[in-house]
């Protein structure tokens, strides 16, 4: 019944400059037909105002913006067949829901039947057919971020884009309206830009993730390469809940193993070894909180060492521990009854196969 | 309001009265006595002029002699005529002001100062600043309409010119009231709302049509009720302009009011005409008020 509409949108050497500060240093990014990619960073990185940039809100400085094959640099908002959900969620305050849903089909000329059956559509998808009538001051916050997810899904666009849309939701709202709009992407399979500085959202939702910092693309790959092939120190640490932390190793004299300042040493990983470092240079090692655990040998290829426990957060069904590792602070994922308190010295054994390597100037991986 | 209050609600409270206290005896020292005074002299006889008549009690007399005054309804009907004429044209020329100011600007000066200074000058400077407009001989308008080919204006010694002058002079002396209080309304209105609806595909204009005007009624209603009021009390302008004149033809009810009392000392029967203008202008005042409350839109959303 419904023709599946959908376009690639491709960002070509984008640049922004506000005033005479450069907010986007040419950026390079392509969206795949159906792709639910999400733009992740920390505030100020410029997210929004990329986001901004594909809908038409903010004139591009430089390089090109393409929606469906077609360069849209000079098209308005409306022309551009986009769709977007603000984190205000800007919802017109002096219209019904029914109307506010409507809004984009009547300036577009629909007709009042067409507009009435494609607002039920969308009603029913999101479960909003009884607060038709009301107007968005009478509704919670979730009813609201619903109203604006359906007022975008109304105008059937080939592009939606969302401005952190769950950030004004309680923790568990916010889960529950994650998985909705999962299941919506699922549904209509349009293509999905989504900004958010939350990297839970970033992991669960996307198909593809690209960090951003400072205006510059640090990484744009699936979430599951973020998480295990982070390709600078700045994205291993930024995406992870609890992060990565990081601890500075010396290379020893042919380059095969590494030493903590405490004098444990370290192998290498694989392909690391053969001529990757380069001797007496000093690396920053990165350890997921699964890879230091708790115990002699708990981890296969592990090296053991003792650590000092600084802080215990029980979470439930772990332990994550700040501990003191040969003067690096180190976060160790410990099964929840493990005995130790704060203090404590104990012995952990080190993932060293799983260990990122990062350039202590560039910040880049040294890829194994 | 029947439950009960906490003793901290109590002292609140009583500390609100004894803080208000002294601004209600001055409210009612130059306001409500004032007020008082005004209504038992409309009841009775008092003229200056003829001071050994004493201030007789005579009842609804000079009430009955209003009813019939003609020169009274002719001065109802010309302040009316200035409430329809200049109370829309106020707002809507400080709504395009106020449109204005809110445009992003980098030289944001010259249009504050346009919206400021009719504010900022006195109503009687206006009304000779605009009668020097309108004068035959060496008057702006004239000039410009002899400049243009077109013959001169015998503005304000003819009934219709006079009003239309009037009426300009006063449209642009209160606009910019207007515009400052639209102004705070239109900040108020979310920029998001605007980028929505452009996503939504409307046009500039109906953004206007579907956005800032209903978002602005409420400020829109504060205007016209405030220009309204002003506008029943109609003085100084016309006043300075044309003194009511050709013969009658621009005076207002306070103008009437002015000339009854101060030039023909009748304070008796200036009294009634005052307490009949204050009774005119509190129907229509309550009726706008009745209008705002009634409509969901209005206020808070
Ligand atoms: N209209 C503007 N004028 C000037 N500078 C701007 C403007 N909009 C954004 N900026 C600047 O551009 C940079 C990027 O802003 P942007 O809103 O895109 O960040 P963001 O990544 O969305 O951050 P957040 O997570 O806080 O929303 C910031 O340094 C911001 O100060
Ligand atoms: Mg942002």
């Amino acid at each position: 019944m419904r023709e599946r509409r959908v376009a690639a949108v491709t960002i070509r050497k984008v640049r922004k400059v506000f005033g005479k500060v450069e907010v986007i240093h040419g950026v390079d990014l392509t969206f795949q037909d159906g792709e639910f990619v999400v733009l992740v960073g920390p505030s100020g990185c410029g997210k929004s105002t990329l986001l901004r940039m594909i809908a038409g809100l903010e004139s591009v400085t430089d390089g090109e913006i393409d929606i469906g094959g077609v360069v849209v640099n000079d098209f308005a908002p409306r022309d551009r067949d986009i769709a977007m959900v603000f984190q205000d969620y800007a919802l017109y305050p002096h219209k019904s829901v029914y109307d506010n849903m409507g809004f984009g089909l009547k300036m577009r000329g629909a007709s009042p039947s067409e507009i009435a059956e494609r607002v039920k559509e969308a009603a029913d998808v999101l479960q909003i057919g009884h607060l038709l009538d009301r107007r968005p001051g009478q509704l919670s916050g979730g009813q609201r971020q619903r109203v604006a997810m359906g007022r975008a899904i109304v105008r059937r666009p080939r592009v939606f884009l969302f401005d952190e849309p769950l950030s004004n939701l309680d923790a568990q709202l916010r889960a529950e309206v994650r998985i909705e709009i999962k299941k919506l992407h699922q549904r209509f399979g349009t293509t999905i830009v989504y900004v958010t500085h939350d990297q839970v959202e970033a992991m669960t939702l996307a198909d593809r993730i690209a960090v951003l910092r400072g205006g510059v693309l640090e990484q744009f790959a699936t979430p599951d390469d973020i998480y295990n092939k982070p390709a600078s120190k700045f994205v291993a640490g930024f995406m992870g809940s609890p992060p990565m932390s990081f601890a500075r190793l010396t290379a020893s004299a042919d380059g095969k193993t590494l030493a903590m300042p405490s004098g444990t040493v370290l192998p290498a990983r694989g392909g690391l070894v053969m001529g990757g470092l380069s001797g007496g240079k000093s690396y920053d090692a990165g350890f997921r909180p699964e890879h230091v655990k708790l115990g002699a040998d708990a981890l296969p290829g592990g090296v053991n060492t003792t650590a000092r426990v600084e802080i215990l957060e029980p979470l439930g069904a772990e332990t994550l521990a700040l501990l003191t590792v040969g003067g690096a602070v180190l976060t160790g994922r410990f099964p929840p009854q493990a005995g130790v308190k704060s203090g404590d010295e104990v012995t952990v054994s080190l993932g060293a196969a799983d260990m990122h390597l990062f350039d202590t100037e560039t910040g880049r991986a040294l890829v194994a | 309001m029947t439950a009960k209050l906490s003793s901290l609600e109590r002292s609140e409270r009583r500390l609100g009265i004894a803080l208000l206290a002294p601004a209600f005896a001055l409210l009612a020292g130059v306001v409500l006595y004032p007020i008082y005074n005004l209504i038992r002299m409309s009841f009775s006889e008092n003229k200056l002029t003829e001071p050994w008549l004493a201030k007789p009690w005579i009842g609804f007399e000079n009430y009955a002699k209003a009813m019939g005054d003609e020169r009274l309804w002719e001065a109802t009907w010309h302040t009316l005529l200035y409430v329809i004429v200049t109370v829309p044209g106020a707002v809507a020329l400080g709504l395009g002001l106020a449109l204005l100011a809110n445009q992003p600007f980098r030289v944001k000066w010259p249009v504050r100062l346009g919206l400021l200074l009719p504010w900022a000058l006195p109503l009687v400077f206006a009304g000779l600043i605009f009668r020097w407009f309108f004068e035959y001989q060496q008057g702006l308008v004239n000039n410009a309409l002899i400049w243009i080919g077109l013959s001169p204006v015998n503005w304000l010694t003819q009934e219709g010119p006079a009003f239309f002058a009037i009426c300009v002079a006063i449209i642009w002396k209160t606009s910019s009231f207007a515009a400052l209080v639209l102004l705070a309304g239109l900040q108020t209105i979310p920029k998001s709302l605007y980028e929505a609806a452009e996503v939504d595909g409307a046009s500039k204009w109906q953004q206007f049509w579907e956005i800032t005007l209903p978002m602005l009624k409420p400020a829109i209603i504060v205007a016209l009720i405030f220009r309204t009021i002003t506008a029943i009390q109609t003085f100084d302008i016309p006043k300075a302009m044309t003194d009511g004149g050709p013969g009658n033809a621009t005076e207002t009810l306070a103008m009437y009011i002015h000339k009854t009392t101060i030039d023909s000392l009748d304070f008796g029967y200036g009294s009634t005409l005052a307490v009949l203008m204050f009774i005119a202008s509190a129907i229509l005042t309550s009726i706008y008020l009745r209008h705002t409350r009634r409509d969901p839109s209005a206020g808070r959303h």
